[in-house]
């Protein structure tokens, strides 16, 4: 068994009125992937988001309960989420490359930071991250041009590589793969596999058949409560609850 | 009603609204020719002024300077007797009388003409030259062909004398037409031939440079806050109201405003580019926060959560990522600002800025005119030459305003860049 690496209890969000997430009790081990599944609406999105403060930006938006990562209260109001998203890093479902270059894409995040000192040591966070995201042989020769003339799988591997650059210890994917075609897919994929060997991942998707490829535990929600969570294996084969297993099964959703 | 009559409804439909499109263009369009030709018509004759070539003799009696004369010396001798000698030898009069009229076709700048033909050299004593005196108003019409010489003579400004002197400079050659460089050096003047926009240029100049000082970095950082950084509420919701409204108000509004604080409480001098380009300020500030907001709310918000995901600050998402991607419509929003206070006329008539000024502003506080004010006063002078003069300046006004706009144009397309 993993260490317990983000542990959320009674777990509660709401936007202005409107609760979205009714008492969320769920661990993400360590060095794991966690897959997050469940209709539209159903508070996957939310729940990740609350894990990098991300919900912030939302002016309505209120959270209440307890979530920590490696003891420390995410929720703090005295935390520096500056210092939080350092260590959580997220991938949109949309690729949103700055408007920059491939390279100042990869070294911003380092830069504010004050990562790289030099050059140099940017030169090596940019390939290092590329190689780490599987883009480096494809852009290696033309890291001058802009983030946003790659293609749309390529984006979004631009962009895990700019999450991967600051070496976070947890990445949230917000259906990463969602609007890419299905050799992107399978590249994304390919590479949540080696990345879990150094981070913790937690993966947001609609696509069953990539949750039982990527993940070893998976969440199932459902209008904002989670209704099952276990190892992926059992969710798929096994289920607990009769809605887990009609969704899955794809009998609603 | 069949599905073939229907199928043909809709298409004529379609043909009558590409009709009434196609009518509307070309209404605005005439519309359009017509204002630009009668301007043309009327203005591009005064980018030309009648001279008329006279020999003058420096005569050693007549001028208290020797040859070599210093500047300052040059400068406070009296030419009058020299222009009035010389010019009186340009056709041969019988009388005083008929000398007043033959003088009387030249303009009142005579004496300084020729002032200035002795500065640029000093050793002209006892020499005689040729220089290309500037010709009346009237003489100035007259050979443009706007004057009507056939009216009986008691209702013209022309004698028939003075016509019979015309006509005999036409015939030796005399009379031309040059550059006219008074209109773009010289400030206002009571003299159509001498009359300039030089004064107005550098008063639109210094008023919008103000404007642009201290309209620019304001709106910038209030649209900035009031976007990215200030909270949802009630208070920020009226304060973006009231800043569209005031983009509303009425110019002559702030002109009054001005008129209240800036001269009457603050004393600040009136009639001065200064005032003028704070009053331009208030009036344009809201007319730029609202194109600069619109461009930073354009920018997606994925970017910003790309920034704040990879650990920026609120502040660092901001100015590394939203405001360079704002700035294009930003600049091109603050360009047709500017553009807007150029030609904007009724706050600066009432602080004052309507003053006759014949001299060139040489800092924001001295008393100044400016472009649409100049078209403002000239239009409602009599003389022919002012109404060839008005439209002249309304061409330089046009030109400017399309040249910013141009620029606003360039900027946007050459620094917009695209994002997903």
């Amino acid at each position: 068994m993993s260490n317990i690496k983000i542990k959320s209890k009674n777990l509660d969000v709401f936007y202005g009125d409107k609760q979205a997430l009714f008492d969320v009790n769920l661990d993400l081990n360590e060095k794991e992937v966690t897959a997050l599944i469940g209709p539209s609406g159903c508070g996957k999105s939310t729940f990740i988001r609350c894990i990098n403060r991300m919900n912030d930006v939302i002016d309505i938006c209120k959270v209440t309960g307890n979530i920590e990562m490696d003891g420390m209260d995410i929720n703090d109001k005295n935390l520096d989420v500056v210092a939080l998203r350092e260590k959580v890093g997220m991938v949109f479902q949309k690729p949103n490359p700055f408007p920059k270059s491939i390279y100042d894409n990869i070294s911003y995040g380092p830069k504010i930071h004050g990562k790289g000192e030099t050059k140099s040591e940017l030169d090596e966070i940019v390939e290092n991250s590329l190689r780490k995201s599987a883009l480096w042989e494809e852009v290696k020769d033309r890291l001058d041009e802009p983030g946003t003339s790659l293609s749309g799988g390529q984006q979004q591997r631009l962009c895990i590589a700019r999450a991967i650059s600051v070496n976070p210890e947890v990445i949230l994917m917000d259906e990463p793969c969602s609007a890419l075609d299905p050799i992107a897919t399978a590249k994304i994929e390919e590479l949540i596999d080696e990345l879990k060997k150094t981070y913790t991942i937690v993966i947001v998707t609609h696509s069953m058949a990539q949750a039982v490829r990527v993940s070893q535990k998976t969440g199932f929600f459902h209008l904002g409560k989670l209704i099952e969570v276990g190892k992926t294996e059992k969710v798929f084969k096994n289920p607990d609850n009769k809605m887990t297993q009609d969704y899955i099964t794809g009998r609603f959703g | 009603m069949t599905k073939e009559e229907r199928l043909k409804k809709r298409h004529r439909a379609e043909k009558r609204f590409r009709f009434y499109g196609l009518t509307s263009i070309f209404v605005a369009l005439l519309f359009v020719v017509i204002l630009v030709q009668n301007i043309f018509s009327k203005g591009s004759s005064a980018f030309k002024k009648t001279v008329i070539t006279t020999e003058v003799f420096f005569d050693q009696e007549l001028l208290e300077i020797q040859n070599g004369a210093s500047q300052e010396e040059i400068m406070e001798a009296d030419f009058y007797d020299i222009m009035i000698e010389n010019l009186i030898k340009a056709y041969p009069a019988k009388d005083r009388e008929q000398e007043d009229q033959l003088l009387k076709l030249f303009s009142g700048d005579a004496e300084i003409e020729i002032k200035k033909a002795f500065l640029n050299d000093n050793n002209l004593i006892g020499k005689t030259i040729t220089l290309d005196l500037t010709a009346s108003d009237d003489i100035d019409q007259l050979h443009k062909g706007n004057y009507p010489r056939d009216l009986p003579e008691e209702r013209r400004r022309i004698s028939d004398f003075q016509l019979v002197i015309y006509d005999y400079f036409v015939e030796n050659k005399k009379i031309s037409k040059n550059f006219n460089n008074y209109f773009f050096n010289n400030g206002d003047s009571r003299d159509p031939e001498l009359a300039g926009i030089g004064g107005a240029l550098v008063g639109s100049f210094y008023s919008i440079l103000i404007c642009l000082l201290l309209a620019f970095p304001v709106a910038v950082l209030a649209s900035i806050y009031l976007e990215e950084f200030a909270p949802k509420n009630k208070i920020t919701d009226f304060i973006e109201i009231n800043i569209n409204n005031l983009a509303a108000v009425p110019s002559i509004v702030y002109g009054l405003l001005a008129l209240q604080i800036l001269l009457a409480t603050i004393q600040l001098p009136r009639s001065t580019p200064l005032v003028a380009g704070i009053t331009l300020a208030l009036m344009t500030l809201p007319r730029i926060i609202i194109p600069c907001r619109a461009s930073l709310k354009a920018v997606p918000p994925s970017i910003r959560e790309g920034a704040l995901a990879v650990g920026a600050s609120k502040f660092q998402s901001v100015f590394h990522h939203v405001v360079p991607l704002a700035l294009p419509g930003t600049l091109s929003g603050t360009i047709i600002g500017l553009a807007q206070a150029l030609g904007e006329t009724a706050p600066l008539i009432l602080i004052g800025m309507v003053a006759f000024v014949v001299d060139i502003p040489s800092s924001p506080v001295d008393p100044s005119s400016s472009l649409p004010v100049q078209v403002y006063l000239w239009s409602e002078s009599a003389e022919r030459g002012f109404v060839e003069k008005t439209s002249a300046t309304i061409m330089m006004l046009l030109t400017f305003l399309i040249v910013m706009n141009f620029v606003a144009v360039y900027l946007r397309q050459k620094f917009e860049k695209r994002w997903n």
